[in-house]
Parts: structure tokens; sequence; C-alpha cells
């Protein structure tokens, strides 16, 4: 499951997945702009079949805090 | 269940992804876009880019600042300006235009929403107007969308210019101005977001994070509207349907279920099929030719055309047919020599993957539909599909279906003619050269975008350029138009004429319709060129054979006229005589 989520992130971002980790964010990888974090967050809610709330996408710095609002939301992540 | 075209619509992030990889500087094709908008665009620009690419059209996009759409029109130095767009999509939302009135509309009285509608739609226009004059790009201006909404309940409807119809006669004015004005089109964006559903284009969450008022899902579907306008305006539309037969125009297969087994009738799943007829004969009825490619026994395929009662599509609905056992992709190449036109020009609709496999690896220029498993859904799949656009409407366009029967009537007489001469002879040609006025410009203007083949130069010309042409006393603009014993063809052959100087003329566009090709009309359009360069004493017509992949017919036209090489020009010595057949009775208007 979270080899899924580091994909879905590498597509989004055009990254290597090899460059992510859980620590990654905006701060981190360039091309996490705000707009691609909206792209990102619609991809994950497709993919996952979720709806964030506006709060949490707000707060969202890492992909730890990705990993653990998908957990809150029921999905099973296996690391 | 997902509306159909959402379903095969990629999502946005796949065109981000491919925007960064394209390659499409060889690309013949060119365009400059521009995007100007009330309201966050991000990621339409590389939607665009991609769409594009994927039709081989090298697009340049230029998005303008977040709401930045004033200062760009209005300022003459804008980099909007600077940038020279060929079409600028000007995106606007109502919650923008009605500022704080869109929450309480309520708060006006009904003479000043009266005053309130008057005064935005006149703002539009003045900017409208500063566009067009500024700039020859066309402009694409989004109507806005009807709010479900209301603070007034089910009393929205009873108040006089509620929120909902202050709204629509701010639309209703602009399709006013648009109407007057050949540059500017409104694309229907309240449509848009009635086909797909407020709820889902408009995200609450997105519009709180970004002032984002297209959901990020629905951009691409967006962009694909706006490609309705981008294939028209370089003349790459589809001119043809092709269709199979069994479970694509009917339900079974009717030589194994018999005429009256197939599945064709007021009930399901027969009315299924009944609908995507209809919707197939209202695209003939506007222009669009439909043709037979059938793996069937003719005889007995034929009698369903002829006889069902609900068959909705006819035998003269059909402009070419074949019903064999050969294969398909003969019989397609054979149906586009037939009607003359380019393979792609086709868009071919089978229900069968593997047939619609073995065409797309043989034949990929045609445009073959996916079509779903569920013929509940043909309809909305043809709806779906934004090939089929002109920029204008002309009466050629409504008048093609006929045309084609005429021309089927023309190829039996041609059977029974023993010689070519014979048969022209009989068929009674009449051309009348006509100038370029507001009742030809369209159509001239739609003949030089979309002829290929009998096109010294192709050179493509927008509607507003032949005006220009006509106006100036230095060109030569006419075009003619052709009848015969079995009907009108309409306005088939276009020229344009540069007077360089007092001995000189050149000829910049010379064109003629696959529809009239074959007959000779070049000769008397050509004759009527040289009698006018005559009456004004010129020596010297020059005229250029610029070679194209599709205008290898018209390659031995200028030799054959009596035109002699000079450098890189043909030239034709306006002393010397020429001869036009006397079966073309030519008359100029």
């Amino acid at each position: 499951m979270s080899k899924r989520l580091y994909e879905l992130i590498g597509k989004v971002m055009n990254v290597p997945i090899s460059q992510i980790s859980d620590g990654s964010g905006p701060e981190s990888i360039e091309s996490w702009t705000s707009f691609n974090g909206y792209v990102l967050l619609y991809e994950l809610e497709h993919e996952f079949n979720v709806k964030f709330t506006m709060e949490e996408a707000i707060d969202v710095k890492t992909i730890s805090d990705i990993k653990r609002y998908l957990r809150n939301h029921g999905v099973t992540l296996n690391d | 269940m997902k509306h159909i075209v959402i379903s095969m619509e990629s999502k946005l992030s796949h065109y981000i992804n491919e925007a960064s990889n394209l390659n499409t500087s060889s690309f013949e094709k060119k365009i400059r876009i521009g995007i100007l908008g009330s309201f966050t665009l991000n990621g339409i620009e590389e939607t665009l880019r991609v769409k594009c690419a994927e039709k081989k059209i090298d697009a340049s996009v230029f998005v303008s600042g977040y709401s930045q759409y004033h200062q760009d029109i209005l300022n003459d130095k804008s980099e909007l300006y600077r940038f020279s767009p060929d079409v600028v999509f000007l995106i606007l939302d109502t919650r923008s235009i009605l500022g704080n009135f869109f929450y309480s509309p309520y708060s006006l009285s009904t003479d000043q929403r009266k005053e309130l509608v008057e005064k935005k739609a006149k703002e539009l226009i003045n900017l409208f107007e500063v566009f067009t004059k500024k700039s020859k790009s066309k402009l694409v201006v989004t109507n806005f969308s009807i709010p479900t909404y209301s603070p007034y309940g089910i009393c929205e409807t009873k108040s006089e210019l509620g929120l909902q119809e202050m709204i629509l006669k701010l639309n209703s004015k602009l399709y006013d101005y648009a109407r007057q004005n050949q540059t500017v089109y409104i694309c229907d964006f309240n449509g848009f977001v009635t086909r797909y559903g407020e709820s889902n284009i408009f995200d609450y969450r997105q519009y709180f994070f970004g002032d984002i008022k297209v959901s990020l899902e629905f951009i691409p579907l967006l962009a694909e509207d706006f490609m309705g306008y981008i294939k028209t305006m370089l003349g790459i539309n589809k001119k043809c349907i092709v269709l199979d037969l069994d479970n694509t125009l009917w339900g079974g297969i009717v030589g194994e279920d018999g005429f009256s087994g197939i599945k064709l009738g007021l009930a399901p799943p027969g009315n299924a099929y009944m609908e995507f007829q209809h919707s197939l004969l209202a695209l003939n009825q506007r222009g669009i030719i439909l043709a037979i490619n059938s793996k069937n026994n003719e005889d007995e395929a034929l009698e369903v055309i002829k006889k069902h009662p609900h068959m909705v599509l006819r035998e003269e609905n059909f402009a070419s047919i074949r019903i064999n056992w050969n294969d398909k992709v003969s019989n397609m190449r054979e149906i586009a020599e037939e009607l003359n036109i380019g393979l792609d020009s086709i868009t071919y609709f089978d229900d069968d993957p593997v047939n619609r496999e073995f065409m797309t690896m043989n034949l990929p220029e045609v445009l073959t539909v996916d079509l779903p498993q569920d013929s509940a859904f043909y309809a909305s799949v043809l709806h779906g599909i934004n090939d089929f656009n002109v920029l204008k409407i002309t009466e050629e366009d409504l008048k093609r279906k006929d045309m084609y029967h005429q021309e089927k009537q023309r190829k039996d007489f041609e059977k029974n003619n023993t010689s070519i001469e014979d048969f022209l002879k009989q068929l009674d040609i009449k051309l009348k050269i006509k100038k370029a006025d507001q009742f030809t410009i369209p159509r001239i203007s739609q003949l030089t975008l979309k002829t290929n083949q009998f096109n010294l130069t192709t050179k493509r010309y927008q509607e507003e350029e032949i005006l220009q042409f006509s106006q100036d006393s230095n060109m030569l603009v006419g075009c003619v138009q052709v009848e015969d014993k079995f009907g009108d063809n309409g306005i088939t052959g276009v020229f344009i004429v540069k007077k360089e100087n007092q001995k000189e003329w050149t000829i910049d566009t010379f064109l003629l319709s696959c529809r009239v090709m074959g007959r000779e009309i070049e000769k008397g359009m050509l004759e009527h060129i040289i009698e006018q360069a005559r009456e004004n004493k010129i020596e010297r017509i020059k005229a250029q054979y610029i070679p194209t992949k599709k205008n290898k017919p018209v390659e031995s036209f200028l030799p054959d006229c009596g035109f002699h090489k000079e450098d890189d020009h043909w030239v034709y010595s306006v002393k010397s005589s020429f001869k036009v057949p006397n079966y073309l009775k030519v008359s100029v208007e």
C-alpha cells in the first residue's frame, strides 16, 4: 500500500520514487507546489476512495501526514 | 454510473506529466493560444498542449496572471498582445462578475438588478471591442453558468429578473454581440456545467483552497471543449461518418436474426439504436456525410435500410455504401476514393473491437471511435465527439446531404455514357462566378481552410482575412458556384489574385472542392482571371504550385493550361489564347 502511495506521489510530482521518503513534502520536493498539492489530494481521493476534510488538506506538511489521514479514513497501509 | 465521456478522459496529472516530455517542433500545424480567466486555471495550459500534440498540432500557450484579464486586454503593451495569439479563451465565472450580489441579488430592487445586468454586459462588450480592435485573434468567451441555489428558494422563478434570469439575460446579451461579430464566439460553459453537474464541477474545498472554480478532475474536459474550436480553426475536422451495420445501427445480426428479428424499434434495446440513428441523421442534415462499411449479404442489409419501419436513416442518407465480404480496410479506402475525401476526414463506428483494432492498425488516420459495449451509450459517445464542428454553418453545409445524393445519380448517369466528353456535355454545367461579399465570404474562408487536394498553394484564411482582401483594391477575390442537370453543387471554387503592378498579377489561391473535380470547372475559373487581366491590360499572370502530401491532383494543372516555368514560378502570357471546354456555360454575377 505504501508503494502504491509513493508511486502516485512520484507520478503527480514527476520525481523518481527513490527520491521520496515519509519525510518528503513541499519543503524537500521542488515540484510540490501548492497547485500540485491540490492535484495530489484529488488523485489520492480517487485512488483510495476517501474524502479528506478541508482542514486535513491544509495541514499536509509531509507524506507521514498523508499516511496518518489515510489511516484515519480506514485505509490500511502496510509499511 | 459516471458520464460516459468522463470515464473515457485521462486525469489531469497525466497531462501535467506528459506536457514536460512533448516534442512538437516537427508538426506542420501550429497555433498560439491565450488563456485569460477570472479564477485559478492551472493545468489547462499543459492539458491543451498535450491534447494538441495528440492531434499533431504544435501549440504555444500563454496563460495570463490570476484574474488579470482586464489589464491584459486594455494595455496595448501587455504580454498577451506581445504573444500575438491566434485564439484567446476568456474564461469567466458568475461569482466574479456579480461580486457580493451573487449572494444577495435581492438587496437590489428589480430596476437596480436590470441596471446591473446592463452595466455588466456593457463592461464586457467594451472589453471585447478593445480586444478585437487590438488583435486579429479569435476570442472565445465562456458564458456564465446559471447557479442552481437561490436565497429565494421556490420563489426564485416567481421573481422578476431573479438571480437566474439575470444570468440568462447577461448571456443573451453576449450571444447578441457574438452574432454581430465574426471573430467573437461564446463557448457554452453553462452547458458544460449542466452536462457534468454543478456539484461535480464546483468543489467547495478546491474553491476555498485556491479559488479553483472548475474542479481539477474537469480541467481536461473543459480543455476538450476548447479543442472543438482549435481543431476547427486549423481545419482538421471530420467530414464523414462511416458506419458498420449489425450491432451498430441495429441490434443483432441480420444474416442470423432476419429482417424481423433484429433489435430496432420503440422498446429497449431497439430504441437505443433508433436514438443513435436520430443523432446521426441530425448531423447528416447539418452537412456531415454518412457511409456504410459492413460485412453482410448486401440484399438482406439493404432490405432493412429500405423497408424496416423503424430505420431512421434510409438509403438516400448514405453517400457511399459498401456491404460485402471484403475486408473493411479495403472498403474504407474505396469509400474515401469514391467520396473524394481524405481518410483523415473520416470517423468510423463499429461495435466489434477486432474490426476497430484492424482499422486503427492499418489506417491510423481514420478516427476509429472506441464504442462502449452497451448500446445505450452510443448516442452519448457520438455527442461527445467534437470533430464535426465548422466555424460557421453555411448554406453548402445544409445542402451537402442532397448534393451527395445527386452525385450518386451523376455517377450512374456517367456509367450510361460511353465517353467522358459525352457525359460532361450532357451534364449541362453552369458556372456562376461570384464576388466575395457578406454572403460568400464565410464559404470562401471555409473552402480555404478545408480544401487539400485541388489547391495550388494550400493557404488557409480566416473569414476576417478574406473580408480584408475583398476590400483591398489590389486584390481580386472571387468564387464559383456550380450547377448541373442534377442540382446545385453550391460554391465549390475559390480564387484570390494579387494585383502586383500594372503589368503583372499573381495567383495567391486557386482551389476547387473535391466534389466538383474532374469536370474542368477550373478552366472556367482560370479563364475568368485571364479575361479580367486582359481587360486591365495585364501582361503576365504568375502562379505557384506548392506541393503538399495531398495536392498531387493539381500538380500538372499550370503547365496543362499553358503556364511556363520561370525560376520557382509559373507564368502565363495573357496574350496567348485560352481555351475553355465548350460545354461549360460561364456567367459572371
